[in-house]
């Protein structure tokens, strides 16, 4: 008892206060990035397509379809949230595009889609805060049923779209776009968590859900508003990647949900709330991506890849309960 | 009664936490069939003597015997396997399971690996019938009064072969026909042999149920005797002991305008009838025993329990509490007791959680800067001494609960409240930083016209603290004291 506080205070002594500073800054997003280094540098080994521009496109493009849910997902989980839907609501969303599309053009379909985002939302948000379900459950239903209402659209099958690929494919600065809506989703994601009210408020909700009500926060108004971003944007997702199938597929958005959920906790994220940042997340889905490309280059076989991703997932949840253990033990 | 055997007797007993003596050498000893109460007020060190009857912690010093031989030492086991027994404030049942369950809680009799339900039922009853209480066997705990529930608990400690049950507090939670039904139960007890343990705060109680007093101060026993020797004004002199009669009182301010008036407040359930007003920079304390109703009545005011009647007026005007949020816009600030559950923001900085409730002043199109939070904090820790050596960017919990208390107390100042209610202020906070928060609150009180309303059980705080004094006893409001009336004898014989 007497070795560790002794230790402490002596620490305490040397390390001022731009010490604790420092220390506790690298902790946070530094591991991740290590790893990251690390896998591109083992990809590069065994590769020879790894470390070239066009790959590393090719790994973000693929990442961004991911990462637009990431961002509000983000928001979810660290006011204690989630929601699991977003893979059915990226796919029904696929599939209303290329049906609207194809019969009244596109500017319909992306309002189609638009409200379709709104609309679940909105719903996902009452059940979540004014009934007072679990999220987990509500959006694990939603999960469900809107897998249904994709194939219902498309009666099981793909639906193919014409004369709309520019939102999956274009490259206005020589960058594909959804890199850019990615980014874009990401800067102002990363902004409003840290420097607006509504984003400060998710926080506090997160650490602490009664208190949050105590001060004045209006948490049911914040959860609200972030199921409806979180539905808005597997929409957008949605319409994004059936843009660059040009066709509209009830099982594009299988697994959606398990990789949000992988990145975001990958990327520091609490589950129990209260912790992580845009950030992190962006790092996580680097991860997963870079995974992903590195395991096909390397000609593994596709199964492998959910195999790695699963248990990826279970690490990082394994990772975020070991580190809540070792905050309980020091405080 | 003096003729009863002894169960068990400790002598001597001292109890030290990181070389700080709280107990001094107590004797206690618990005999067959004979309640002894213990009295005292909160860090007497009751708590410390019964968990080491209980096996729970261990003394520094002293004896402890059993029929006359001396133990070489008790812990929890051997505790238990002598038939000593807690029951707690706080329920330890399974809400969902049934009334017959619960009794058996942990320890179902089985039979081939099933639970033996015709046994478990037959000896539920028997042991219901023992206490000679009428509870539906079939009923799920859950449903049950909170008394009901708390004679669930001394029958499951029966059932377990309880010899010595100790009762902390038990009645803080009851109404008065609740108490009386467990009264009748400690005499059905007392008529099987079974010795107990009785922790109060309420004198009344003494009288009724008790054989023995026994009075700790300050981890000294400074009062043993028959229950039939001692007066209530014995009691509390002993409680009190000779200087905190003394209390120096601070300067009265009575204020002229009205903030809030509170009529006939009813929450159908812990108080009835509530009236008083506060006036803008007075400091109102409602003092009461925990379980009187003092925290349940800030509550409903400022949104977080439901009213069944009764009027509030702010500034004159009507208002009806809707929500928590929604008392906050209308300037009302609340500081609860539980400091951890409501009140922090755990793992956030501690000019966040200074910040948090002035953020729709502070934002500018949605936006709060980090340096007007970081400002505020500044203020806040030099008017307040808060000490946070990491600065404004230093998580909360990482600090003293004094410093906590205080960066929470610097939340609502920020926050320009006009209405303060304060539950329990200083619980948990060290004695050297309360004469401090004292002080900020009532200078704060007093220089920007707030109304401060407390809920406190700690005689001292109302003291130190208050302008004026409500006694809410049992939800009713039983004294009002002013300027130098509020003394802490008169306080707490108004209150027991």
């Amino acid at each position: 008892m007497l070795k560790p506080k002794t230790g402490s205070s002596v620490q305490g002594v040397q390390g001022d206060d731009e010490g604790a500073k420092r220390r506790r800054k690298i902790p946070d997003t530094a591991p991740l990035v290590g790893v990251l280094i690390l896998m591109m540098v083992i990809f590069s080994i065994t590769s020879e397509y790894f470390f070239q521009v066009d790959n590393f496109k090719n790994v973000l493009a693929n990442a961004a379809v991911t990462g637009i849910v990431c961002i509000p997902s983000t928001f979810l989980i660290i006011s204690g949230q989630i929601d699991l839907s977003v893979g059915s609501a990226a796919a029904v969303s696929g599939m209303l595009l290329a049906q609207v599309v194809n019969h009244h053009g596109v500017g319909p379909g992306l309002l189609a889609v638009l409200l379709f985002g709104l609309v679940l939302g909105c719903f996902n948000g009452f059940i979540v805060t004014v009934i007072g379900v679990n999220a987990l459950i509500t959006t694990l239903g939603g999960l469900g049923f809107l897998y249904g209402v994709a194939l219902l659209i498309g009666n099981g099958q793909t639906l193919g779209m014409k004369n709309f690929e520019w939102l999956g494919t274009a490259q206005p600065i020589d960058i594909p776009l959804p890199i850019l809506i990615f980014a874009f989703l990401a800067v102002v994601g990363a902004v409003t968590l840290r420097y607006t009210k509504f984003g400060r408020s998710i926080y506090a909700i997160g650490s602490n859900p009664n208190a949050a009500r105590v001060v004045g926060i209006r948490s049911n108004r914040v959860m609200f508003v972030t199921f409806i971003l979180s539905s808005v944007a597997a929409a957008l997702a949605g319409a994004v990647l059936a843009s660059q199938l040009s066709s509209g597929d009830p099982n594009s958005g299988l697994g959606l949900e398990l990789q949000v959920v992988t990145a975001i906790v990958l990327g520091g994220a609490s589950l129990a709330g209260g912790r992580g940042s845009i950030l992190g997340t962006v790092l996580g889905l680097l991860i997963v991506g870079v995974l992903n490309n590195g395991l096909i280059l390397m000609d593994v076989p596709t199964f492998w890849q959910r195999i790695a991703q699963g248990l990826m997932l279970i690490v990082a949840v394994s990772f975020d309960s070991i580190r809540a253990k070792l905050n309980k033990t020091r405080s | 009664m003096s003729n009863n055997a002894e169960l068990i007797r400790l002598e001597g007993v001292k109890k030290s936490y990181n070389s700080v003596e709280v107990l001094h050498g107590v004797d206690l000893s618990v005999n067959t069939g004979e309640v002894i109460a213990l009295l005292g007020e909160n860090g007497a060190g009751k708590s410390t003597l019964v968990k080491i009857l209980a096996g729970d912690i261990y003394p520094t010093e002293g004896v402890i015997k059993v029929n006359g031989s001396e133990l070489a030492g008790l812990d929890v086991y051997q505790a238990r396997q002598l038939g000593i027994r807690m029951i707690f404030q706080e329920l330890n049942d399974a809400p969902t399971l049934s009334v017959a369950e619960n009794i058996f809680l942990g320890q179902w009799p089985t039979s081939g690996g099933r639970i033996a339900w015709r046994e478990l039922k037959a000896k539920a009853q028997e042991v219901l019938d023992r206490l000679e209480v009428e509870i539906p066997l079939d009923a799920i705990a859950g449903s049950l009064r909170v008394g009901e529930r708390q004679l669930l608990e001394i029958a499951r400690a029966l059932i377990q072969n309880a010899k010595v049950l100790v009762l902390d507090e038990p009645t803080a939670a009851l109404s008065n026909v609740e108490v009386e039904r467990l009264f009748k139960v400690m005499d059905q007890l007392r008529g099987q042999g079974v010795g107990m343990v009785y922790i109060t705060h309420r004198l009344d109680e003494v009288t009724r149920v008790a054989d023995r007093v026994q009075v700790l101060r300050d981890g000294n026993s400074v009062l043993l005797d028959d229950a039939k020797n001692v007066s209530r004004e014995s009691l509390v002199a002993a409680m009190l002991g000779h200087e905190a009669s003394g209390n120096s009182r601070p300067t009265v301010t009575k204020g002229t305008v009205r903030a809030l008036e509170v009529k006939n407040l009813s929450d159908g359930e812990v108080f009835k009838d509530i009236s008083f007003d506060v006036n803008q920079g007075e400091v109102l304390c409602l003092f009461g025993k925990i379980g009187s109703g003092t925290s349940e009545i800030l509550e409903s005011i400022f949104g977080l329990r439901a009213l069944v009647g009764g009027e509030i007026r702010i500034d004159g005007k009507n208002f009806t509490p809707k929500s928590p949020q929604d008392s906050v816009t209308r300037n009302i600030g609340y500081l609860p007791a539980d400091r951890q559950r409501l009140g922090s923001f755990a793992i956030r900085s501690v000019a966040e959680n200074l910040s948090v409730s002035s953020w729709p002043r502070m934002a500018k199109f949605g936006f709060v800067k980090k340096a007007d939070e970081d400002e505020a904090f500044g203020t806040w820790q030099e008017a307040l001494h808060i000490s946070a050596r990491r600065g404004p960017g230093q998580e909360i919990a990482t600090l003293s609960g004094g410093n906590q208390q205080k960066v929470l107390l610097g939340r609502w100042f920020e926050a320009r409240v006009n209405i303060l209610l304060l539950v329990e202020p200083t619980r948990g906070v060290d004695v050297g930083a309360r004469r401090d928060i004292y002080d900020i609150i009532r200078k704060q009180a007093h220089e920007s016209n707030m109304a401060v309303l407390v809920a406190t059980s700690d005689y001292e705080e109302v003291v130190l603290l208050a302008d004026r004094a409500l006694v809410v006893s049992r939800g009713a409001i039983a004294a009002e004291f002013t300027d130098d009336l509020v003394q802490a004898d008169k306080l707490i014989a108004a209150s027991s």
